[in-house]
């Protein structure tokens, strides 16, 4: 390893880097925003992506039974709705066992014992092995004899399905935008380095350093760039994490926040690459285009 | 060691500035290039280095078609064709040593190289003392002198000077002339653009004349003026000579 040449090169790449340094922190600082909300982007999409699904996994049908119908009907369509292969489980509960349930759930909120008579129809529970059979089979139990009214939760479902496809649709948007904008900044603090160096980079070109050597020195303020920028923004989404999402779940207990199953150091690397890859390819273009002149 | 056939240089505004050059310099001479202000001796020089290409001829540099070559062939080519200019492109920030040091540094020259070759060129200049000096603390011909170490350190076979002494007082002049003339005697092949009549004519060197792009005169033992009697500094009061 000949220590000169190292000294050499990372002296020139700090002679560029601290040539401009308020263009540098602006570059920084985009690509921290830009990773920032690529980050809580990917984040919120995985959270309501997983909810979605985890309520799509749980999605039941409510077969609400006619007031005259016995305990035999009951049982009788429950029969017939079990030997349906896309169903795969039917749960009968009777009037009584249903206000029992109620009277859990509800147990030091309303005083439940003020109901004198049971106003809860005999119900069936049905579930279905695939979330998309859900509407064809609630049709299909509304037609049968003995049932007053069916009742599943697949329009909201699809409303947050919805949301969250057209939420995801802005956000990648608007973080390509944002990346599109950090590299535009980027390419432009470089092209201001190459401009600052004019005179150098002819000299170098008049005793035949070749392209690379340098294109070098740019690359690496380039990427350094990327990588510091994307580093603050882990700090700040590391912040976030651990101070602000206690604060949000706490405010949102509906919402299960750690329902996405993001490993953490993948996606910190993940984002990492992207603003090394923004820095670089930023660079090398803005390079490039001088060179070529 | 150079060769031009049937150049010609037209720039894209349309103006013509070379016109079918036919040119040869042997390996180790030392050659004058002359004619007034835009005759073409700068294009002449520029074709040599490929900082441009002719709109038609071939150019030979030390074996290479250098209007063929490949751009990613030209730094080795500018290895071996040490160039130096008017102003003197130095780096104002570095100082005589850096700068010297920089054209290895940047051609990717391991360290034990750069501290072999950077004492022998500053040595061969002159300028071993003033190594840690920056530009703005040299004289015009100091910082020549400088300019002239950096194209030497890589050793090339070929030096073009574009107008070396076009920012020099006679003084000066003389310096980097001799300075020069040692390199050349060392079988260094040099090319000097000029228009500096005593220096043409106290050197008595081949003369090469340009005018409109034109080759119209090409002598040995040449003055800065076409044919004898003399040059113009026979035709000067002795004291000019002696400048």
């Amino acid at each position: 390893m000949d220590w000169g040449r190292v000294q050499f090169f990372f002296g020139e790449v700090w002679r560029n880097f601290t040539r401009n340094l308020i263009m540098q922190f602006t570059a920084i600082g985009t690509v921290t925003v830009t990773i920032v909300l690529l980050g809580s982007f990917v984040f919120t999409r995985d959270t309501l992506g997983a909810i979605g699904d985890d309520v799509l996994k749980k999605i039941e049908i409510s077969v609400f039974l006619k007031d005259n119908s016995t305990t035999a009907d009951a049982k009788n369509l429950a029969a017939k709705l079990s030997a349906d292969r896309r169903v795969r489980s039917v749960a009968y509960i009777p009037k009584a066992q249903g206000l029992a349930q109620m009277r859990d759930r509800l147990r030091g909120q309303i005083d439940t014992s003020l109901l004198t008579s049971n106003p809860l129809p005999d119900v069936l529970r049905v579930r279905v092995a695939d979330p998309e059979d859900v509407r064809a089979v609630a049709a299909t139990i509304r037609k049968l004899p003995g049932v007053a009214n069916v009742e599943y939760a697949e329009d909201a479902v699809q409303k947050l399905l919805r949301i969250s496809d057209v939420l995801g649709r802005i956000g990648l948007a608007v973080v390509a935008l944002l990346i599109f904008t950090a590299a535009i900044i980027i390419s432009n603090t470089i092209r201001l380095t190459v401009f600052a160096r004019r005179r150098e980079i002819a000299i170098m070109q008049l005793v035949g350093a070749s392209g690379t050597y340098i294109r070098w020195p740019f690359i690496c303020e380039g990427f350094l760039d990327g990588v510091l920028g994307s580093a603050l923004a882990l700090g700040l989404l590391e912040v976030a994490r651990l101070e602000l999402l206690p604060k949000l779940a706490a405010a949102l207990p509906f919402l299960p926040m750690h329902a996405a199953n993001i490993n953490q150091l993948v996606f910190a690397g993940e984002l990492l690459t992207i603003g090394a890859a923004v820095g670089i390819i930023a660079s090398w273009v803005s390079v490039g285009r001088y060179l070529r002149t | 060691m150079i060769a031009l056939r049937g150049v010609s240089l037209v720039y894209p505004n349309g103006t013509r500035a070379l016109d079918s050059i036919d040119l040869e310099i042997a390996k180790g001479s030392f050659v004058f290039l002359v004619g007034h202000s835009g005759t073409g001796k700068s294009s002449l020089l520029r074709l040599l280095y490929r900082e441009q290409l002719p709109t038609r001829g071939e150019v030979t540099v030390d074996g290479i078609r250098v209007d063929k070559l490949r751009r990613s062939k030209v730094p080795q080519l500018r290895r071996n064709v040490g160039v130096v200019f008017q102003d003197f492109k130095l780096l104002t920030d570095k100082t005589v040593w850096e700068n010297v040091a920089f054209a290895l540094q940047v051609t990717g020259a391991r360290t034990k190289d750069v501290m072999r070759q950077v004492p022998r060129v500053l040595d061969l200049v002159g300028l071993a003392h003033k190594s840690r000096m920056f530009p703005s603390e040299l004289s015009g011909g100091e910082q020549q002198r400088t300019a002239i170490a950096r194209a030497l350190v890589n050793n090339p076979k070929i030096l073009l000077c574009d107008e070396p002494t076009g920012n020099l007082d006679p003084a000066n002049t003389n310096e980097v002339m001799d300075l020069l003339h040692r390199i050349n005697l060392k079988g260094t092949t040099v090319l000097i653009a000029t228009h500096n009549a005593l220096v043409v004519d106290r050197m008595r060197r081949r003369v090469i004349r340009l005018e409109d792009g034109k080759i119209v005169a090409d002598e040995e033992r040449g003055y800065y003026l076409a044919g004898p009697p003399g040059g113009v500094a026979e035709r000067l009061p002795t004291s000019a000579q002696s400048a």
